[in-house]
């Protein structure tokens, strides 16, 4: 017969709640999940089926894992929303940035994109660049392993893009009402340029490490699921 | 596509009204509740413990630890008098809305 208390210990292991809360509701679903067991098995299924029929309780235990969570540490929900998306985006971001300020100032010259008809260029730092496949790896584990959700690890993981798209987003209204001066074309073309080079490619980049990083950690779980059935 | 906050509604109305009735654990509130409903209410693990627990952190339910005759330690769930409090406009809300549905319907097809 499956070990509930073993199978229910494992999935939840990573729940971030007192020891003896965590004792007591690994303790209770597997409870849940016994008698599941033996009602299958008294209404004639056999052992196999009952079991596969019980594990069917839970579709993830990731998911289970974060709403028990949520719900048990209703004082705890900050400091979810801390570890699962503030942690893992904040040290996104000043990786990213610290990295983007030493390629500028020890790195090689940046490459230069001039688009013809048009006044605005694009700059490449290439070392960064190549930087952050990595960075976004790192921001899908940090968030992965705190238990966040996809949500969490997607935006954990373009947070240094999305925070320069703030910026320009701010930035735009702001230059077109106070510089009357400014043919709006150029702005808009500048604008549109700079959006390519400091939050399309960066994000690109970004999810190149953060997407693979996140399908694999998915996967290692889905795995060690598997496994432990 | 019924949103999350009117599933979540049905699923507070459906243990409270069922714990009315007396505390239960777990497993057993979930069989009840499909009983009751005859199978049109149904209960996962996954569905019912997060709910549970938010439930107690409301203050409309309480838990505590029992032991069985046969031994077997299971923690059974009670209504608390905010439960209670909450469960008559919850059922008012909910006959409301089942009888505008049911005004609407008839409209549509009469």
């Amino acid at each position: 017969m499956a070990d509930w208390h073993e199978i229910v210990r494992q999935h939840l292991s990573g729940l971030a709640l007192e020891p003896q809360d965590r004792r007591e509701v690994i303790e209770e679903l597997s409870a849940h999940l016994e008698e599941t067991f033996e009602q299958l098995r008294r209404e004639g299924r056999t052992e196999n089926e009952s079991v596969q029929f019980t594990l069917a309780q839970v579709d993830d235990w990731r998911v289970l894992r974060r709403r028990i969570q949520t719900a048990r540490a209703k004082e705890c929900i900050m400091s979810n929303r801390v570890t699962q998306f503030w942690i893992p985006s904040i040290a996104t971001f000043v990786f990213s940035e610290s990295l983007l300020a030493l390629s500028q100032k020890f790195g090689p010259k940046p490459t230069i994109f001039a688009f013809s008809g048009n006044p605005s260029v694009l700059v490449f730092y290439i070392p960064w660049l190549l930087a952050l496949p990595f960075i976004g790896a790192m921001g899908a584990y940090l968030a992965n392993r705190a238990g966040g959700s996809p949500r969490a690890v997607f935006c954990a993981v373009l947070f240094p893009a999305l925070a320069i798209l703030g910026v320009f987003l701010s930035i735009l209204p702001v230059a077109l009402i106070v510089d009357r001066h400014v043919d709006h074309n150029i702005i808009a073309a500048g604008f549109l340029v700079a959006l390519l080079g400091w939050v399309f490619l960066p994000a690109t980049a970004l999810l190149a490490g953060g997407l693979p990083a996140y399908l694999f950690l998915s996967r290692r779980l889905t795995s060690g699921r598997v496994a432990s059935q | 596509m019924i949103g999350s906050g009117i599933k979540r509604g049905t699923a507070e109305l459906a243990v409270l009204s069922v714990l009315q009735d007396g505390p239960l654990h777990g497993y057993e509130l979930a069989r009840r509740i499909e009983q009751q409903t005859d199978g049109a209410l149904r209960f996962t693990l996954a569905a019912l413990y997060p709910m549970l627990y938010r439930m107690e952190q409301q203050r409309w339910i309480r838990g505590s630890w029992e032991t069985s005759a046969s031994g077997r330690r299971r923690r059974c769930y009670r209504l608390t008098p905010a439960g209670k409090k909450k469960l008559s406009p919850l059922r008012r809300e909910w006959a409301e809305l089942f009888r505008a549905l049911h005004r609407l319907t008839k409209v549509a097809h009469g």
